[in-house]
């Protein structure tokens, strides 16, 4: 009896194997396989859902979590809670054949859970620009909707190699990037900002800073006296952190009026936004190199 | 008359030191930063000569912080010792009534709205008086006013608090969090202006100053109080309200700082003994310094990183009060 | 000088749970000590309190001096008038020194420390009370008898001519029973008026002028020492059995065991 029933459950796995059965390693390394292309995956990270548009897998999304707004198709996606806490419960429901998890945000218990009651959960933790290509790519094979997660790649690399060849050579600009005004916050140089940075010929002044995101003084700015400050903002128009620097008249970035604002969602997220945010970037050097 | 008095031997000589030691500690503030800044180019600064860029930190960043930070050290101190002798009980602090937590409300709703700094602050003002006009309605009730009721209403106002909060961390979306959490832990970088927290620690200082003896009779209870010839009810209400103000302005300055409104009252106690004409304007100047100093420490230690304040204020003041504490009578 | 300074006026003082009761209507004179006694819970304290101000009795009025009680200020009345309590809350450390000057609240202005000649009252209470030696002592490491001492000190220091206290000789050995009730008659010797709530009969036979019998049903009569003073009102009143002796003109109460008489009456 007992052998038969292994029998059987050989002979079935076989049978599903010779399906379509398509694997990828997520960024844990760790394979994830289907069956067949996945049709119901829900987003765990906001960054996951504006991808899996990117990988043209749009369509195949059943919901995702809060602040999801991106693209606008988004924005009438069903929540499962937020990154940081999800409803274990709404997601079973929905009966998803894929999960995209945030590796570092996502609470580990919870989708250990949801991978012991059987669900397929792929890890993603995106690092630099060819983490975005390499994950448009995987979430096109995992929905089946290879042509145009292909060539979002290929055009986000091409833009980023064009890019570089660009600014290869430029001159370098010493440069403060604020991600936050209260507490005042920069970034080093492990962070895609300063990737970005460094891709345009600029130097991130904090780049040595032992912690990713790090809270520092106002002192520490006036010390490092970068040529140009970027900033992102509270939200997508707020320019005003910007204003607050211009007080202090002996800023070089501030004698040249290089103080530069670009929207925090392309260049703070690993998504193919991250390319318009490096222009945007590379031209705003460009620009205080002439003010020389 | 003054001078034959019982208390000159201790009262100048103490507040002298303690003096200086605010002094030095502001001075200590205003010259240490992630920008080296020698003593020589610092005294040309304070002549009005030096580099710009020294003038700027100097006058700009260092001297506005540590006035703030020393306003709002003394403020929480004060309001810690009124709070004390108001419900009699050695373990009060500025915050047991839940005005922090109606200030953190007020603050985070603010920055849940994107609204800038000042709107920050002031909604963090209105949410500290919200509070402690509520816990003084609720506690008043039908019935008469207790310590204990009071601080019982208190320490509930402050749970629900507490809640409202964690709901408002919960919702909140992930950009914001970092500002939220670093408000709630308390921190000097959001001191505007030190004006109104100096101003005001200055003036309530000196009105709460004639009013010590009486407070000293109400440490013995409203009864013996009473019988001392204190007006006993608005002298409660004098000293809530002067309490609540201080503290409101002291969390609105600069986040809820833990600590330095409990401990700096008792460390000076066990030094100076309980005559509150000494020990309100001794915690004034205390808790300033200890204040200054830790924030000081807090964005030097590891610069041009910056610490919480409040870890560096608690590293400081729980072994010194232990130590006083072990080796008091 | 017969001179009224405290008088209750159809006077009922307001103890929970107690809807009638007498009317209490009596003048304490200058040079007077009038004694309260009565069972636990009969309203000693409460009278004293309504006495000092500090309680609203349910009706009547108090009156300091001819002016009633209610329409001075508290100050008024603590330059007149000093209260020893039974309890006392020490949340926070102070020394003997400090606490026993806080008597000379009530005439220091709000600007003013204290003076040489206040530190010489103060000095001479705590001799008085023989605490000498004590000044810089923390009140909480005294003993019962030692705290109960420095709190009639600290009544000394306010130089009253009215004295209210409850129980003055709780926790005292008898020399100082003796010593507080000895001072006691000489404030009234000095014209002052005190009056003290007692548990101690025979302390009350041998200090006290008048004496105010309370009982727990809110009854109360009051009258000459030497009137008030008989076995069959205070078993009344205590409900306890008592043996009545002399001794130099002198009555002393000795409670009788319960061993022989089951009869209360």
């Amino acid at each position: 009896m007992r052998c038969l029933l292994v029998v059987l459950s050989l002979l079935l796995a076989h049978i599903a194997s010779a399906g379509s059965e398509r694997c990828v390693d997520d960024d844990r390394n760790v394979k994830v396989c289907l069956d067949a292309p996945a049709t119901r995956i829900i987003a765990l990270s906001p960054g996951a859902t504006e991808l899996l548009y990117a990988a043209g897998a749009g369509g195949k999304l059943i919901a995702a979590v809060s602040f999801s707004d991106y693209p606008d198709e988004a924005k009438a996606l069903p929540r499962v809670g937020s990154y940081n806490r999800f409803d274990l419960e709404a997601i079973l429901s929905l009966k998803p054949d894929l999960l995209i998890g945030w590796h570092s945000g996502n609470p580990t218990e919870q989708l250990a859970q949801l991978e012991a009651l059987g669900l397929k959960v792929y890890y993603s933790e995106l690092r630099g620009f060819d983490g975005v290509s390499r994950t448009l790519r995987r979430f096109g094979e995992l929905a089946g909707s290879e042509p145009a997660a292909n060539a979002a790649a290929e055009h986000f690399d091409q833009g980023i190699a064009a890019l570089r060849k660009q600014y290869q050579s430029a001159e370098s600009v010493r440069v403060f990037q604020q991600i936050w005004v209260n507490p005042l916050m920069t970034v080093n140089d492990q962070h895609l900002i300063s990737e970005a940075t460094r891709l345009c010929g600029g130097i991130n002044v904090f780049g040595n800073l032992p912690r990713l995101a790090a809270r520092i003084d106002h002192e520490a700015v006036l010390a490092a006296n970068p040529e140009a400050i970027i900033a992102g903002g509270m939200g997508e128009e707020n320019r005003n952190w910007l204003d607050d620097w211009r007080s202090y008249s002996g800023l070089l970035a501030v004698q040249r009026d290089n103080l530069f604002f670009i929207p925090p969602s392309t260049l703070q997220r690993p998504t193919p936004r991250l390319l318009s945010g490096t222009r945007m970037l590379c031209q705003h050097l460009d620009t205080a190199r002439g003010r020389r | 008359m003054a001078a034959a008095s019982y208390h000159t031997p201790r009262l100048l000589p103490a507040l002298a030191v303690l003096s200086l030691g605010a002094l030095l500690a502001v001075a200590l503030s205003v010259s240490t930063g992630s920008v080296a800044i020698s003593t020589a180019e610092l005294w040309a600064v304070l002549q009005g000569e030096g580099e710009p860029l020294h003038r700027t930190l100097i006058f700009d960043l260092r001297l506005p912080r540590s006035l703030a930070a020393f306003a709002t050290g003394g403020l929480l101190a004060v309001a810690g010792a009124l709070m004390q002798v108001l419900l009699r009980n050695p373990l009060a602090d500025p915050y047991v009534l839940g005005l922090s937590g109606g200030a953190a409300v007020g603050a985070l709703s603010a920055m849940l709205l994107g609204l800038g700094s000042a709107a920050v602050s002031g909604s963090a003002f209105i949410g500290a008086i919200v509070s402690a006009i509520t816990v003084f309605g609720l506690a008043h009730g039908t019935g008469s006013w207790t310590p204990t009721r009071l601080l019982l209403t208190g320490v509930v106002i402050a749970a629900g608090w507490g809640a409202v909060v964690t709901f408002m961390l919960a919702i909140a979306p992930t950009e914001s969090l970092p500002g939220m959490l670093f408000w709630l832990m308390g921190d000097l970088a959001y001191a505007r202006s030190p004006w109104p927290a100096l101003t005001t620690l200055l003036a309530l200082s000196l009105l709460l100053l004639p009013l010590g003896r009486s407070l000293n009779a109400m440490a013995r209870g409203p009864l013996q109080a009473a019988a001392l010839g204190v007006a006993v009810k608005p002298m409660e209400w004098s000293i809530y309200i002067a309490a609540s103000l201080l503290t409101a302005l002291a969390v609105t300055t600069a986040g809820s700082i833990g600590f330095v409104g409990l401990v700096v009252p008792h460390m000076l106690r066990l030094i100076l003994g309980n005559d509150q004409r000494l020990i309100l304007p001794a915690c004034a100047l205390a808790g300033g310094a200890l204040l200054t100093l830790a924030d000081t420490l807090a964005r030097t230690i590891i610069a041009p990183e910056q610490l919480p304040v409040g870890v560096i204020t608690a590293l400081l003041g729980v072994p010194t009060f232990l130590l006083l504490l072990y080796r008091s009578r | 000088m017969s001179e009224v300074l405290l008088q209750a006026a159809q006077l009922c003082i307001d103890v929970p749970g107690r809807s009638d009761g007498s009317e209490l209507n009596f003048a304490i004179q200058r040079g007077e000590v009038w004694g309260v006694l009565g069972p636990n819970g009969a309203g000693k304290t409460t009278l004293l309190h309504t006495l000092a101000g500090l309680r609203k009795p349910r009706k009547g009025t108090v009156y300091l001096a001819g002016s009633a009680i209610q329409r001075l200020r508290r100050r008024q009345i603590a330059q007149q008038m000093a209260v020893v309590f039974q309890e006392r809350s020490d949340s926070f450390p102070a020394t003997v020194m400090e606490s026993v000057m806080i008597g000379r609240h009530p005439f220091l202005s709000a600007w003013d420390m204290e003076s040489a000649e206040d530190l010489e009252i103060a000095r001479a209470a705590l001799a008085r009370m023989e605490l000498s030696g004590m000044e810089q002592r923390l009140v909480s490491s005294l003993s019962g008898g030692e705290k109960q001492r420095l709190a009639i000190a600290t009544a000394m220091t306010q130089q009253a001519n009215i004295w209210l206290a409850d129980e003055p000789g709780n926790h005292l050995d008898l020399h100082h029973q003796v010593a507080v009730m000895s001072m006691m008659r000489e404030q009234a010797a000095q014209g002052n008026a005190v009056l003290l709530c007692l548990h101690d009969i025979n302390l009350a036979a041998r200090y006290c002028d008048q004496l105010l019998l309370l009982y727990p049903d809110g009854n109360a009569c009051w009258g000459d020492a030497s009137i008030m003073l008989q076995a069959p009102a205070l078993e009344k009143l205590y409900r306890q059995p008592l043996t009545v002796l002399e001794d130099q003109g002198q009555r002393v109460f000795i409670p009788r065991t319960q061993r022989h008489t089951g009869n209360e009456n």
